[in-house]
């Protein structure tokens, strides 16, 4: 008999056992177990195509099981972020020049290229705390932190979760609620919503810190269906407040024949921008609404794990998300895992690739691509294999693609034979380590 | 308003048909299994939530919305 078929025997033959004593599965193997230390560990490279960005990320989570299924998880991770980002602002037939969101210098880019914020550099480190634990026999809670720290945010977030198991354990009901409570400090100060990007050493359009709270509800259900096969609903509920804008985002102001940008006139001896941009205004609130449904889906070891979610949120953007992932084992530990996911967006309301000076400001705007109409493809392998000591290592490659347009109504004379949306190509690899 | 009713009422058929769903305590050797496991990779799947949190406007579904970053 392999190990792998006395495993398999030995863990059916404990789950008997235990749920026949009333108790669920891990609950009492755990109880019988010394007090002992988990890791989940992983390297991460994400990298976008061209100056955009890169992260290197380090992550961790060591968990502890204390006797009767009680556990600590407690959580690190340190990004190493760089690169470009868009600005907002649209390309144009001649260079433009803009002043850095600090204020203190000016940077240019060459004609016919898309404007990209090149001072994007930060570091980031998240740590999060865990408890859970049984309540009563069928019932679990547990109660959480994080906290995550850059150079111009702060993030501090409380949760807590309870789940309840019906029928047999086959049930499964579970309501969880997360506070967060984030400061943003940006390089510079966050600058007032529509004002105009001002020469280098001017910050009169500045204004301090920022706030932004966020609730977050999830109600959810699994149930197991048969031996093979078992499914979650999650319906999601999220409420930001604050300020959603992002402060280093702009917009370029066009004429409302030519669509192109506005020039700027500059004092001797000054730097400042060429052209005229304003600074993004986005609601001070939103709402979101999310459906999420994952079924998993076992066929003789190959497992199939199928997810979609279906969000809506008041700033009109609705979007779909399908998520595939099919492990398929080979050899005695290893197994293999293609993986698709499948994601398209609608554009946000207030969502404008530039600004007319023929028309009265609108109540909101923002060029941010990541509100903008779009689709995107993630197509990934991962290979995963457990080692002579037992632990796990896994290594998955994935590229992700989104393909974009600005809607045809808010193109404007010039505006219509430019590429006012490029893709966006990244490529995400990432070693885990389990022991 | 109408969404509101129709997710009630989806949930209520959920949980009025899972009485007669499931396995007996003896038929959870699969299910018990780590790849069966409905998150299968905590690691995994913080990351991928990070990624589409700070490049698309959608997050979270699974659990928490994800967040606590200054990247959207």
């Amino acid at each position: 008999m392999s190990q792998k078929e006395t495993h398999s025997i030995s863990v059916a033959l404990a789950a008997a056992t235990c749920t026949l004593l009333g108790s669920g599965i891990s609950a009492t193997v755990d109880a019988q177990e010394e007090p002992a230390w988990d890791f989940n560990t992983s390297l991460l490279y994400y990298g976008e195509d061209g100056d955009r960005v890169k992260d290197f990320s380090v992550s961790a989570i060591a968990r502890r099981m204390f006797i009767d299924d009680r556990y600590l998880t407690l959580g690190l991770t340190i990004d190493g972020l760089t690169g470009a980002t868009p600005s907002g602002a649209i390309r144009q037939d001649v260079a433009q020049t803009f002043t850095r969101p600090s204020g203190n210098a000016a940077y240019s880019v060459a004609a016919g290229v898309l404007p990209l914020d090149d001072t994007f550099k930060d570091t980031r480190l998240a740590l999060t705390a865990g408890w859970q634990q049984p309540v009563g026999d069928t019932s679990q809670v547990s109660v959480g932190a994080s906290a995550s720290k850059e150079y111009d945010y702060l993030h501090l977030g409380v949760n807590a979760k309870f789940a309840r198991d019906f029928n047999q354990r086959n049930t499964t009901v579970s309501a969880g609620i997360a506070l967060s409570m984030d400061s943003l400090d940006p390089v510079g100060g966050a600058p007032a919503p529509f004002s105009p990007m001002l020469d280098v050493g001017d910050t009169s359009n500045r204004l301090g810190d920022q706030d932004k709270d966020v609730l977050d509800i999830v109600l959810g259900v699994s149930q197991v269906i048969s031996r093979d096969l078992v499914v979650q609903a999650n319906y999601s509920y999220s409420k930001s407040d604050g300020y959603l804008t992002d402060p280093y985002k702009v917009l370029s102001l066009v004429d409302g024949t030519s669509g192109d940008t506005l020039l700027r006139s500059i004092a001797p001896g000054v730097d400042g921008p060429s052209h005229q941009f304003l600074f993004e205004s986005r609601p001070g609130e939103r709402t979101k609404h999310s459906i999420f449904g994952q079924a998993k889906y076992y066929m003789n070891g190959k497992v199939l794990d199928a997810s979609y979610r279906y969000m809506s949120d008041d700033w009109e953007i609705d979007s779909h998300t399908v998520d595939l992932r099919y492990r398929i084992p080979f050899g005695a530990n290893r197994y293999l895992e293609p993986h698709l996911r499948f994601y398209t967006q609608t554009d946000a309301e207030f969502y404008r690739l530039s600004i007319p000076d023929s028309l009265p400001l609108p109540g909101h705007a923002s060029a941010d691509y990541r509100l903008g109409n779009f689709d995107a493809i993630t197509a990934g392998l991962k290979y995963g294999w457990r080692t002579h000591n037992d632990n796990e290592m896994s290594v998955r490659i994935e590229g992700y693609r989104q393909t974009g347009s600005v809607p045809a109504d808010q193109l404007i004379g010039n505006q219509v034979s430019r590429d006012n949306f490029p893709d966006l190509n990244a490529i995400i690899v990432q070693f885990g380590y389990r022991f | 308003m109408k969404r509101t009713v129709g997710v009630g009422a989806m949930t209520i058929l959920l949980c009025t048909g899972c009485s007669s769903m499931g396995v007996e305590p003896w038929e959870r050797d699969v299910l018990a299994k780590q790849e069966m496991q409905l998150t299968t990779d905590e690691i995994e799947a913080a990351t991928d939530d990070h990624i589409y949190f700070s490049k698309e406007a959608s997050s979270g579904g699974r659990g928490f919305g994800g967040g606590g970053c200054g990247c959207n």
